[in-house]
């Protein structure tokens, strides 16, 4: 047997319909403690609209936010995974099949940059990232829905050879200038080191790890966990308007690279619409979130 | 102080002024929407050509939400409703709030001190939806009473509905000059030295640098 375009297709369309009704578990279940935990009134009353509102989506077949973002893939291509069929062509047909049939429908978010004209489909969409699994004998898609909420905020600077302290303090600040904004309680995705293109890359890879998972590197589980009891420090609160819970997780990935070390931050707002499936070459599929 | 008022549109300046920054509302009435840069460009033209909106929206409600609307054989019908970031329209609100004496507009992440001072000056207040609300907030819709501009994409129409206790919805900014956004903001910027310095001691004392 092999993986097929069609499974290809219809997984892509499926996972992107999941994030967009519903929240993963552990976010859930996040909230919900931080709703225990928060000091603020008004704050607690809108964690708990915000659980209110996940329940009847997901209860509901509806839609958490109107903004339905732009399709973002991350494919991992198993070395030992038969692929039948045009599987780059799969995730696009999946997405437009997605357009085509789900409801409610979505609005039009696809934008050219250079007239601002929106649509279903643009150059280059959707934006997948391809990589491969030594001896896998399968296909992971990851999906995660990028809107312009929180995708606006995300942040890269390029130091040289910077101290941790230096690293921290630009994760801080980016943190400040989005303020309000992001839809808080927000997941927090680092990326130190690499290049450019690289260090962006892992940051956004960050914000899909599942809540609970500390980076293995000892350092940054370290940074992982101060960070976030920092960011809560600001008191920006859930929607900007106050409280304790600004961030749900703080996930940091690094990789080697020159002395020029680019940082990377990016956030995910607290709907935190990240969904998973693994494709395998015997037919089955495992859904992760 | 976390009750929820209960408002009722359209609204007089006396019950604006009233309301503080951090109280949560919630509408009953009509209200107009658009998530649209276009629509707000489109009704300065209109100010300044001196033709009338399609949507009257004087002494009313203007909210950066979203919408899904779709022509029926019995009408429009909205789907779903949702804030938008209100500060991508920072520059076009005092000049619309001002012409159109606006009561309430709203979204989420708040606007400016420009636009702060010109709800202060007009008598009219910010209102924060809460993202990712969209269930929640739609189910409010009693009535589409109208949608214009159709050349535009769904959620860049103009649209007015007939809502009924829709929220709760916070005062993000009263029209006393109070923005709750911009206090937290300062109120972050100050406490960041101490929450840098306790970063550098918990630096100082994690298990991974000893």
């Amino acid at each position: 047997m092999a993986i097929t375009y069609d499974q290809v297709k219809s997984v892509s369309a499926e996972l992107y319909e999941s994030c967009l009704k519903k929240i993963p578990e552990d976010t859930k279940e996040a909230l919900r403690k931080a709703t225990e935990a928060e000091s603020n009134e008004g704050a607690r009353k809108i964690l708990n609209m915000m659980l209110r509102s996940a329940h009847a989506a997901e209860s509901g077949n509806r839609h958490i936010c109107s903004d339905a973002g732009v399709p973002v893939y991350f494919m991992k291509i198993g070395t030992a995974a038969r692929l039948d069929g045009n599987i780059k062509q799969a995730v696009s047909d999946g997405f437009d099949h997605l357009v085509a049939t789900i409801q409610p429908p979505i609005l039009k978010h696809v934008t050219n940059p250079l007239t601002n004209e929106r649509g279903y489909k643009g150059k280059d969409m959707p934006i997948v990232s391809y990589d491969l699994i030594d001896g896998a004998d399968y296909v992971e898609i990851v999906c995660q829905p990028k809107a312009l909420g929180s995708g606006r905020w995300a942040a890269l600077e390029i130091f040289s050879f910077p101290t941790l302290e230096t690293i921290e303090k630009y994760v801080m600040d980016c943190v400040l200038k989005a303020g309000s904004q992001h839809c808080p309680p927000v997941v927090i995705g680092v990326g130190i080191g690499g290049t450019f293109d690289l260090c962006a890359k892992i940051a956004k890879q960050a914000t899909v790890r599942p809540f609970g998972r500390k980076n293995p590197e000892p350092i940054l589980a370290d940074m992982e966990e101060r960070l976030l009891k920092a960011v809560n420090k600001t008191g920006f609160g859930p929607m900007g308007t106050g409280g304790d819970t600004t961030a749900l997780a703080v996930h940091i990935e690094y990789t080697s690279g020159h002395g020029f070390t680019p940082v990377a931050v990016c956030f995910n707002c607290w709907i935190n619409r990240r969904a998973g499936a693994r494709i395998y070459n015997d037919g089955r599929i495992e859904r992760f979130e | 102080m976390t009750e929820t008022r209960q408002l009722t549109l359209p609204i007089d300046e006396p019950t604006i002024r009233s309301l503080n920054a951090g109280d949560f509302v919630e509408l009953t009435g009509e209200i107009v929407l658009t998530a649209g840069l276009p629509t707000h460009q489109r009704i300065l033209q209109y100010m300044k050509d001196g033709k009338p909106l399609p949507i009257d929206i004087t002494g009313g409600t203007l909210f950066h939400l979203g919408s899904y609307s779709q022509d029926t054989a019995s009408g429009f019908e909205v789907l779903y409703i949702n804030p938008t970031t209100s500060t991508r329209f920072n520059a076009v609100m005092p000049p619309i709030v001002r012409h159109y004496r606006l009561r309430m507009v709203g979204g989420k992440g708040g606007l400016d001190r420009a636009c702060v001072d010109t709800l202060k000056e007009v008598g009219c207040v910010y209102l924060s939806f809460l993202g990712g609300g969209s269930p929640l907030l739609s189910d409010a819709i009693k009535e589409v009473k109208a949608v214009a501009w159709e050349d535009f994409v769904s959620h860049y129409r103009l649209v007015k509905l007939r809502v009924e206790k829709l929220g709760p919805l916070v005062v993000g900014i009263d029209a006393k000059g109070n923005s709750t956004f911009e206090t937290l903001t300062e109120q972050a910027k100050q406490r960041m030295p101490d929450i840098l310095h306790d970063l550098e001691t918990e630096r100082a004392n994690s298990p991974s640098s000893r």
